[in-house]
């Protein structure tokens, strides 16, 4: 057995080593990380008969994975049918506001429906611990073998450096497989390994998200938020970040709210601040300290988001391996948009089906496996990504993040503020004074705004 | 026995010396007790509060062949009470067993139908009420005691014979290793806790740090049972109520919650310090100085400023 | 030869909520303790050394099944489950009934059975005392050391104040062990896929417990106040001062909380040249 190269973490197996020996199990599959991607792709291809074996650090699926908070479950609709009725949810999101907000202000865009508060439903607040052991559980089964406690450190690769399969952290630690996929999550070690990611800038594409969860009986939070039942809230800010790309946002649970900001990583570093002083902050932005106000601390924790979208995603398939989920960057984390748990479940049960597929057939190479881009580009998955691609780029810019949260609640407030005696100022007016005062050109918003266009378009 | 009592206190003596938490629980019996192994008569002298002590000399601790002989003095006594120590703790389920009645174990009050029991390490509490008679043991440090006042009346009980009972052979007592006696004495004391181990460093090399600290000051280290199950530093450097018991004068705690079981072993400190993220924890409440700040981080910079190579 | 060792399978992260003192436990934090790992890896060693095989076993719900698997993997030759109450409920129960449950429940009398030295939730350290008590077996509990030399079972038991005691312990017998220092080692990844699959009996012994032991109503943990001796003074009024301390100088507690750890640490070493610890 010799090593890969210096510095890499991968093995090359000799062609004794390929001829299966007993002591080295076998799988069609090995999916490694067991966070909504690994668990959808585990799901869907012990589905399709193939043996399958999950791999996850954590002493249990979802022991240490991070989000905010919403899940939106429309893409179970074709791999769990029926899965509102089971799935362990918090609340289901019946209202949804964006709030752009200076330290002192905050505008606020409300809106509520019923719809979402019934089958089919749209979004839901889940802890991660809950949706992702649920999840796993599914693909268990279905007749995967889940394996915990288990890192993996490394690739098995043949001699013409396709995958084989996978090296452990535990004794007697190989895992043979027709079919890697990796869904180890941000920063994916495991696509590296593979050398699937273009060029070594990933930090430039990395926001660091820290959340809290603080805890306030169910009848105090239904009466601030206006809620009943299990209807719950999602709120999105911009603003709220010293200027840092980034955002920040507000979710319901049971009897718990969740309360984070992300931060381009980058900014965070030239800031020379804490990411928790900005959390700190954002809880004593009047618009925010009323609604948590009493809440005690539960739980405090800080991840990582691939946040570049589109443009920073690494190939997706390799000779005998594919990569899904944050690991591939399919997460969209642009201000008013927070998803990633979707997007890594579609990721994932495609994954499933393209190694099904490629196995089914007898090319597990890059070839063979090319099944799965296009099942991506044709889905949600890939669509969305392209057509958001340049979304990120302008919410995080600098405009959106230090001059237009000002510029929009100075002209709302100057619409308000009654100045008598003095008339009231006509809107271009208050827009100018606003955008002069807020440093924006307008050259510059009427461009942003057509970016932000062609982006919902 | 010349008539039977309602309550009494089991006191495994070894050499003449008494079990952690011994005068508490002669106290919780009223002062009532009955002192069984060697040098019982030594040890009496030694409990302020008994009153009434009937004095066993029964040769080494063997709980099996010990409960037996036991039962058949108290089975009319209704309430027995043992010390949580390790003695109490492996003899008191033997007699309860043997008499047949239920062992309320851990106890941190003995009540007037039971006993108010700690449970989940002593975050949570149960209260147990049996009708009949029981057997129990109390957590030293739960409750204090205070001087019965009058000379205590001693009168030697006979033990029937022991039976066949299986029991373990002991080969020897061990003194306390260098480590401990140091700790014992020591007049300065830096504690290891939990806290400690959130860091770049792990347990093993923070609690080696912490050591190379210390002694700048002059001070010994000792830890938390947290710590020592985890094998950050040897068990003989544990303070508590299953440690060592300590007399500083100086103690700073790093990361310690602050444990009744910790505590019970600590004495009575004129300068405490508690480095604690939690300022609400029942440490930094002990402390005459409270510093709410990351445990290993403070110990890093202590490192730097004292020059102590980390 | 045949060592058990007996697991417990409890909440290792349960939160106690400090107003009610309602206990929440999650399966998924559920498991075997430091103390029962360290346990099952001295039942491990033993049966190795004396050529044995290894059980084990635990009296538990359905869930503990998972602790059961993990056993396996490690490397246990075989693993039992005995239908029980679901520890944690059943906390104010002294470890009788679950001594008498095993005993009932284990296929044969084991030569040795090792436990961990106290529970995470019950924490008493009495269920192995009691298990002794019904195997007829020997006992030596609170173990930092457990051994075998020359064929023969050799213990080092913690006493108080920092004393320990060498033990001779002749078969049958129960041990507890602390955890200080015993890891239970790493299972082979062919063993965990192996004991993922692995059907993990269960029997239900009838009649077993005797259901005397007690149960009670949870509370949160409250010291209570503690006696005091009575102060020295002739008068009473200079008693109560004694006893209140009004008169005796005290420093406050202060409680600061430092921006930065170089601030805390200066804190710390101001503290100490006051008092005179540093110069
Ligand atoms: C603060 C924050 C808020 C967010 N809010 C939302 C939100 O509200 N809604 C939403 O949809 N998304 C949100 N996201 C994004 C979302 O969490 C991710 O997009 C999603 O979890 C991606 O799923 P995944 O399965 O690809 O990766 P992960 O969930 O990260 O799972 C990766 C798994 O792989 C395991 N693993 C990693 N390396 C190894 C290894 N070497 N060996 C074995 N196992 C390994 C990990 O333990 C983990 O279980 C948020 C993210 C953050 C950080
Ligand atoms: C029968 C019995 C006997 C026992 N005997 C003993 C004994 O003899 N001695 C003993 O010590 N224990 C004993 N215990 C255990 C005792 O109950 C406690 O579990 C133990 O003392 C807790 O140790 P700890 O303070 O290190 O850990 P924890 O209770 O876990 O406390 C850790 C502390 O660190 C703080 N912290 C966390 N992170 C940080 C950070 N980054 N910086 C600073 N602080 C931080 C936390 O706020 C917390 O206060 C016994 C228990 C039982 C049931
Ligand atoms: N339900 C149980 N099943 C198996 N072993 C147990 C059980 N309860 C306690 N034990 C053993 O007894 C030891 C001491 O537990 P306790 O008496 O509850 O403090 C544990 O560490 C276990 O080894």
């Amino acid at each position: 057995m010799t090593h890969a190269g210096p510095g890499s973490k991968s093995v090359v197996l000799g062609e004794d080593e390929l001829t299966a020996t007993a002591a080295t199990p076998v799988f069609d599959v090995v999916v490694v990380g067991a966070g909504p991607a690994g668990s959808a792709a585990a799901l869907e291809a012990a589905r399709a008969g193939l043996s399958v074996a999950l791999v996850e650090r954590g002493p249990f699926p979802g022991a240490k994975n991070v989000y905010g908070g919403v899940v939106y479950g429309r893409v179970l609709d074709e791999l769990i049918p029926r899965w509102w009725e089971r799935m362990p949810v918090q609340r289901w999101v019946t209202r949804r506001s964006t709030m752009v907000m200076t330290p002192s202000q905050a505008l606020t865009v409300d809106f509520r429906t019923e719809d979402w508060g019934r089958p089919p439903y749209n979004g839901a607040t889940a802890f991660r611990a809950d949706l992702d052991g649920w999840l796993a559980e599914q693909a268990v089964e279905a007749g995967a073998v889940l394996v915990t406690s288990t890192v993996v450190t490394g690739l098995l690769k043949d001699a013409s450096g396709a995958v084989a399969g996978v090296r452990t952290d535990r004794p007697d630690g190989d895992l043979r497989a027709r079919v890697v996929i990796a869904c180890d999550g941000v920063n994916s070690f495991l696509a590296k390994e593979a050398g699937m990611f273009p060029d070594e800038h990933q930090a430039e594409h990395l926001t660091l998200g820290v959340k809290q969860t603080l805890a306030l009986p169910r009848e105090t939070l239904e009466e601030r938020f206006a809620i009943s039942g299990r209807d719950g809230v999602d709120i999105e800010m911009l603003g709220c970040t010293r200027g840092i790309p980034g955002g920040g946002f507000l979710y319901t649970n049971l009897e718990s709210i969740s309360l984070g900001v992300v931060l381009g990583l980058t900014g965070v570093r030239e800031a020379k601040t804490r990411p928790e002083e900005i959390l700190a902050e954002l809880k004593r932005h009047p618009a925010i300290a009323p609604l948590i106000r009493g809440g005690e601390q539960i739980e405090y924790s800080a991840h990582l988001i691939p946040e570049g979208g589109y443009r920073s995603m690494p190939e997706l398939a390799g000779d005998g391996i594919l990569i899904a989920g944050d690991a591939a960057a399919m997460c969209l984390a642009a201000g008013i948009w927070l998803e990633g748990v979707n997007f890594a479940l579609g990721a994932g049960m495609y994954a499933g089906r393209a190694a099904a597929a490629a196995i089914g057939a007898g090319d597990t190479s890059r070839r063979g496996l090319a099944g799965y881009r296009k099942m991506l580009e044709s889905s949600f998955v890939l669509a969305d990504h392209r057509r958001l691609r340049d979304f990120p780029g302008l919410v995080l810019s600098d405009r959106m993040q230090r001059n237009y949260p000002g510029l929009v609640c100075d002209l709302v407030q100057g619409m308000f503020q009654v100045d008598n005696p003095r008339p009231k100022p006509g809107l271009r007016r208050l827009l100018r004074r606003s955008a002069k005062d807020n440093g924006v050109r307008l050259r510059d918003l009427v461009r942003d705004t057509w970016t932000g266009m062609r982006g919902l378009r | 026995m010349n008539g039977p009592v309602h309550t009494i206190a089991v006191i495994v003596v070894r050499d003449g010396v008494l079990p952690l938490g011994a005068d508490e629980t002669v106290a919780e019996a009223g002062g009532e007790a009955l002192l069984v192994g060697t040098g019982v008569k030594e040890a009496a002298g030694e409990l302020v509060s008994l009153r009434n002590g009937r004095l066993a000399e029964n040769g080494l601790f063997a709980p099996g062949r010990w409960a037996r002989q036991l039962a058949a003095v108290l089975s009319r006594t209704e309430r027995i009470l043992l010390p949580s120590s390790p003695d109490g703790r492996d003899l008191a389920p033997r007699l309860a067993a043997g008499l047949g009645r239920p062992l309320l174990p851990g106890a941190i009050r003995v009540t007037g139908d039971g006993a108010e029991l700690a449970r989940w390490d002593d975050r949570a509490c149960v209260r147990l009420a049996v009708d009949g008679p029981f057997v129990a043991t109390l957590r030293p440090g739960a409750r204090g005691a205070a001087p019965a006042g009058e000379p205590a009346v001693l009168t030697e009980l006979a033990l029937p014979e022991p039976d066949g009972t299986p029991d373990v052979t002991v080969l020897e007592v061990l003194d306390p290793e260098p480590g401990t006696v140091d700790l014992a004495e020591a007049p300065r004391i830096f504690g290891a806790g939990a806290g400690l181990g959130h860091g770049e460093l792990d347990g093993p090399a923070v609690v080696g740090l912490l050591g190379r600290v210390a002694s700048v000051v002059g001070a010994s280290v000792g830890a938390t049972r947290v710590v020592t199950d985890a094998g950050w530093t040897g068990y003989q450097r544990q303070i508590g109520t299953t440690g060592v018991v300590v007399k500083p004068e100086l103690y700073v705690a790093f990361g310690i919650s602050g444990a009744a079981q910790h505590i019970g072993g600590l004495g009575a400190p004129a300068h405490v310090v508690s480095i604690n993220i939690d300022p609400s924890c029942p440490m930094t409440a002990m402390a005459d100085l409270g510093i709410v700040a990351d445990a290993q981080a403070v110990l890093l910079e202590l490192a730097r400023m004292l020059e102590v190579r980390s | 030869m045949l060592v058990a060792a007996a697991l417990r399978w409890s909440d290792q992260r349960a939160s106690v909520d400090p107003l009610t003192g309602e206990v929440r436990t999650d399966a998924r934090t559920s498991g075997a303790s430091a103390a029962d790992r360290a346990a099952l890896e001295h039942a491990l060693r033993l049966a190795e050394a004396f050529g044995g095989r290894c059980l084990a076993v635990t009296v538990g719900p359905p869930a503990a099944e998972e602790m059961l698997r993990e056993a396996l993997a490690a490397g246990a030759h075989e693993v039992l489950r005995i239908e029980g109450p679901e520890p944690g409920r059943t906390v104010g129960e002294d470890g009788h009934d679950t001594a008498r449950l095993l005993a009932a429940g284990l296929p044969a009398r084991p030569d040795i059975v090792v436990c961990g030295d106290r529970s995470a939730d019950r924490g008493t350290g009495g269920t192995p005392a009691f298990l002794a008590h019904e195997l007829g077996a020997c006992q030596a509990l609170g173990l930092l050391e457990l051994s075998v030399e020359d064929g023969r079972l050799r213990a080092l038991r913690r006493l108080d104040g920092g004393r320990r005691e060498r033990l001779a312990v002749s078969l049958p017998a129960v041990c507890s062990v602390e955890p200080a220092g015993t890891l239970l080692r790493r299972a082979p990844l062919p063993a965990v896929l192996a004991a993922r699959r692995a059907e993990v009996p269960a029997v239900a012994p009838v009649d077993a417990a005797s259901g005397h032991g007690p149960d009670g109503v949870v509370r949160p943990y409250r010291p209570r106040p503690r006696a005091l001796p009575a102060p020295a003074g002739a008068e009473p009024h200079q008693r109560l001062l004694a006893l209140t301390g009004a008169l005796v100088e005290r420093t406050p507690p202060k409680v600061l909380r430092p921006p930065t750890p170089a601030e805390a640490a200066r804190e710390l070493l101001d503290y100490l040249r006051e008092r005179g610890y540093l110069s």
